[in-house]
């Protein structure tokens, strides 16, 4: 092939939809949990990356172009919004894809390493949706206890998730990321890159 | 002047060992409408890939010689620019939609070349006073059958108003009717004198709208024929090509059709089906899910209130699509669950959650029913015993031995559905269940498939098979069950030689 | 009634916003309420009646439940469970039937001309689409892995819940791949990508509709925001 330019063209469009839309499939699945139990919330930063490492591992080797992340989290960005999450999460998920993206980037989206660390920080994006518990903390709290929570469920909430915990959950959504990267390369490598779609 | 010139072509993709096209040197004057035939991948999609520019631009790999189409230099032209000189129908009317609403469809490309709404509006109309399509206008894609998806993306394609009008294998998951409006449609662009390059392995409907025929065999142009000598093929002749029948006998499109006069055959032993009621109309409101009788009438999708099948034959499932074949399977295997119905054999009564575990459909994608990473632990996946001697026998009586920790995925489309059915027959059910096995194989990969349904019902097994293929009716088949509506119109043995 | 899809997101960033501070009076739940409303009646206009009965049903349960049965002081499994749905539902359901019925209404030539009338970049505006185009496709291959997986009687994945990820997981995404490739081939040979400016054979138009409806929808946020903050 002659050329392979580096700007996103249709094609890839195209493909950065459709991930997206298995990327939010996944999340909102295996988000629904949260409702059984408030730690649960907390335990996103585990869950989350581990599940979405499959369909994002081989979305990084299908486009490898600057941006990809970038629009995803937009995207997603926009979507949670749209799913009532709020807006003031936003713009940190967009910064992290943008950071992700760099990473990514640097490592000319083909090193592996440089991938691992990239999805580690695009995960971030899960702590974004934590801002409101922490920002508005108090008015926030009477708020779900006003808006029908139970105490009980409101408490263990921000058991869970505060200011001194939220360095904590961070460092698990970049650690799990990573470790969410790894797993999810094996199963490419199991089944799609054996299958030669990759 | 030629519109289409390949010179000494060859390409191979990228990845795989040999080459796809070897040294084709093809011509194609204005106005010619060429079918390209042969085995799957001999190379004729490729082909179709190559006027379009998919190939290389779109599918990469080792590209040799020259390729003009109306004046472009494919190498050097990007996809866009061809939008309206070539326009391509692909095969699958699933995945080639944009829009999910259809006249959004038919616009999307001339919006894309950025045409002025007033002109594009025109064309629309055009197209579809052309193609009749009043009827399918502002509707959900996801709410069309095969055949009127297919039509919907022909629309789109003319509506760009290509010079070049190529189609992919359009037929394969079309029912009778629904290729003979294609080929309506085919006719027209020829009068309006387009160039139709069509690769195809349904033969039957295009034989004389056709002028020339190219026979592509591991890569290479390996015959050609005029429109006329095509059609006078003789039957033998077209059997030594490897290729699906030119011409239909009269008998076996009526029965493909459900077009029979109504009877039920009394069969021994036979498998009784009783209260097989189903319809996906939900009664709106209601939260509570009703049970379907024999009295919901026109509401039901299917109704059969008792049949008797015959017992460890192959049974060909016919009517045109929407009657109710594919609910008829589902429902018969336990995926419906609100289908009360039940099977008798042997005395026995199975229903709800035990139709399952009797029956075992493969599906018509098999892509969905593969889920491990090698053939071998896909038919263990089945076995009950997880015995590995049993399971290599079972993947060499159906060639597969050798593929046996090859991805299921990375197989060719027959391979993967003779992996299903290798887990059909570890699952040990008495009836299989077959979805339109044979709609986008060739004639060889047919004949395998209507063998091994021969051989599956020799070893005890019952057969079902849903299918629009005449050939393979006369092929395989024991008995033939027309449905209509839901109903059963008749069971009679086939008339196969 | 058609209603330009402009008003339609501007509708769903209000429901979003309002669905975001909580009502803490009942004042403010009365807004809250007709605003969730209007989504409601659309969806009727539209002949939409089952799912609209459908929201209407799970929403005005949710909300009885919480306001007569449920309080701070519950406690135990089943409240906790019932909380969460009750939670899920009254949180998320009026975002929810805004993007139903935005989804199901828009179709996607209005939806590209809009996002080129706002200026977004037709790359994102691509991307977008193909995501709403995208969630039935995946309803749909799911649902028949589903079934190939019933029949096969691994739903359960052997007990084994990576299995049970990964039965599901792998054929989707080969059939989403595959669906992928076979779409862009599609779109990019009917021109999609290339230099010349998109244009639309859908003219956008604000009518008496469109300017009531944002009216109204501005007018009760502000409202909300004034007696939820500064009173």
């Amino acid at each position: 092939m002659e050329k392979t330019s580096n700007k996103l063209k249709a094609k890839d469009f195209i493909t950065i939809g459709i991930f997206t839309a298995i990327l939010f499939a996944v999340e909102f699945a295996f988000g629904m949990l949260g409702y059984i139990h408030p730690f649960i919330v907390a335990a996103y930063v585990v869950i989350l990356p581990l599940a979405s490492g499959i369909p994002m591992m081989l979305f990084y080797s299908k486009v490898e172009k600057f941006g990809m992340i970038t629009i995803v989290s937009v995207l997603m960005a926009i979507i949670m919004f749209v799913g009532g999450m709020g807006y003031l999460g936003a713009p940190l998920i967009i910064i992290s894809g943008l950071i992700a993206d760099f990473i990514a980037k640097s490592g000319n989206y083909k090193s592996f390493k440089k991938i691992i660390i990239s999805f580690g920080v695009f995960n971030l994006w899960i702590c974004a949706n934590y801002f409101p518990i922490l920002v508005t903390a108090d008015s926030y709290r009477q708020d779900l206890i006003d808006g029908g929570y139970s105490a009980e469920y409101v408490s263990n909430l921000f058991a869970a998730i505060n200011i001194k915990t939220i360095g904590i959950l961070v460092v698990l959504a970049f650690v799990f990321g990573c470790i969410g990267a790894v797993l999810g390369k094996a199963v490419v490598k199991k089944h799609f890159e054996k299958a030669g779609i990759v | 002047m030629s519109i289409v010139e390949l010179e000494d072509v060859s390409f191979q993709y990228k990845g795989s060992k040999e080459g796809s096209l070897v040294n084709v040197n093809l011509n194609i004057e204005q106005g010619q409408t060429v079918l390209l035939c042969g085995a799957s991948g001999s190379g004729k999609t490729s082909i179709i890939r190559l006027i379009n520019g998919l190939i290389p631009h779109y599918y990469s790999g080792e590209l040799e010689g020259e390729i003009r189409v109306a004046d472009h230099d494919i190498k050097k032209t990007e996809l866009h620019e061809l939008a309206g000189t070539v326009g391509t129908v692909f095969q699958n009317p699933r995945s080639q939609f944009f829009s999910v609403d259809t006249d959004g469809e038919i616009v999307f490309g001339p919006e894309n070349i950025g045409l002025e709404p007033k002109e594009i509006r025109a064309r629309m109309n055009d197209v579809v006073a052309e193609m009749n399509l009043e009827e399918i206008l502002g509707r959900s894609i996801f709410d069309l059958s095969g055949g009127q998806k297919q039509r919907i993306a022909c629309a789109s394609v003319a509506a760009l108003m290509p010079n070049i009008i190529l189609l992919d294998e359009p037929s394969s998951n079309l029912d009778f009717d629904s290729i003979e409006l294609l080929r309506g449609i085919i006719l027209e662009w020829k009068r309006q004198g387009k160039t139709i390059v069509i690769s195809e392995h349904r033969l039957w409907y295009l034989k004389d709208a056709v002028d020339r025929v190219l026979y592509i065999e591991n890569g290479r142009l390996a015959k050609e024929w005029n429109g006329e000598e095509f059609a006078c093929l003789s039957e033998d002749e077209v059997k030594a090509y490897k290729l699906r029948p030119v011409v239909l006998e009269e008998e076996l499109i009526k029965e493909i059709r459900g077009d029979c006069s109504s009877s039920v055959c009394e069969t021994d032993p036979s498998i009784v089906l009783k209260d097989f009621y189903f319809s996906y109309k939900k009664r709106p409101y209601l939260i509570l899910k009703k049970k379907f009788k024999e009295s919901d009438g026109d509401l039901l999708n299917l109704n059969i209130p008792e049949l008797k099948i015959p017992e460890g034959k192959v049974i060909g499932l016919v009517g045109p699509n929407g009657t109710g074949k594919s609910t008829f399977l589902r429902c018969l295997c336990g995926l419906e669950g609100d289908c009360k119905g039940k099977i008798i054999s042997d005395g026995v009564t199975y229903k709800g959650g035990q139709r399952l575990k009797m029956c075992y459909m493969v599906m018509q994608d098999v892509n969905h029913q593969l889920f491990t990473d090698s053939v071998e632990s896909e038919v263990m996946l089945s076995l009950k015993d997880k015995d590995t001697k049993r399971c290599d026998e079972i993947l060499d009586s159906l060639g597969l031995l050798e593929y046996k920790d090859t991805h299921p995925m990375a197989l060719s489309g027959g391979q993967k559905q003779r992996v299903a059915i290798a887990s059909a027959i570890a699952s040990d059910a008495k009836i299989l269940l077959f979805d339109e096995p044979t709609s986008g194989l060739d004639y060889s990969h047919m004949e395998k498939v209507a063998e091994l349904l021969k051989q599956l019902s020799l070893s005890g097994a019952t057969v079902i098979v849903s299918t629009h293929d005449p050939e393979l009716i006369s092929e395989c088949c024991d008995y033939v069950l027309g449905l209509k509506h839901g109903k059963v119109i008749y069971l009679k043995e086939s008339a196969r030689d | 009634m058609k209603l330009d899809p402009r008003t339609k997101l501007f509708m769903i960033f209000v429901v979003s916003l309002v669905v975001m501070m909580s009502a803490t009076t009942p004042f403010l739940w009365a807004i809250r309420l007709s605003i969730t409303l209007i989504p409601i009646i659309l969806l009727i206009t539209e002949k939409k009646y089952a799912s609209a009965l459908r929201f209407l049903l799970a929403y005005g349960t949710a909300l009885v439940l919480t306001f007569y049965f449920l309080s701070a002081e519950s406690e135990g499994l089943i409240a906790s469970l019932l909380i969460g749905y009750c939670g899920i539902v009254v949180q998320f359901m009026p975002a929810l039937i805004t993007a139903w019925y935005v989804v199901r209404t828009t179709k996607i030539g209005e939806f590209m001309s809009c996002m080129q009338k706002m200026h977004i970049p037709d790359g994102i505006a691509v991307s977008l689409a193909v995501v709403m185009r995208f969630f039935p496709t995946i309803k749909e291959e799911y649902s028949s892995i589903n079934d190939a997986m019933r029949m096969r009687g691994v739903m359960l994945g052997g007990g084994n819940v990576l299995k049970m990820v990964e039965f599901r997981m792998i054929p989707l995404l080969f059939s989403c791949v595959n669906i992928g490739e076979e779409l862009s081939a599609a779109a990019i040979t009917r021109g999609l990508g290339g230099e010349a400016k998109r244009s639309s054979v859908v003219e956008l138009k604000l009518g008496v509709a469109d300017y009531l409806l944002m009216t109204f929808l501005t007018a009760a946020t502000v409202i909300f925001v004034m007696f939820k903050y500064c009173l």
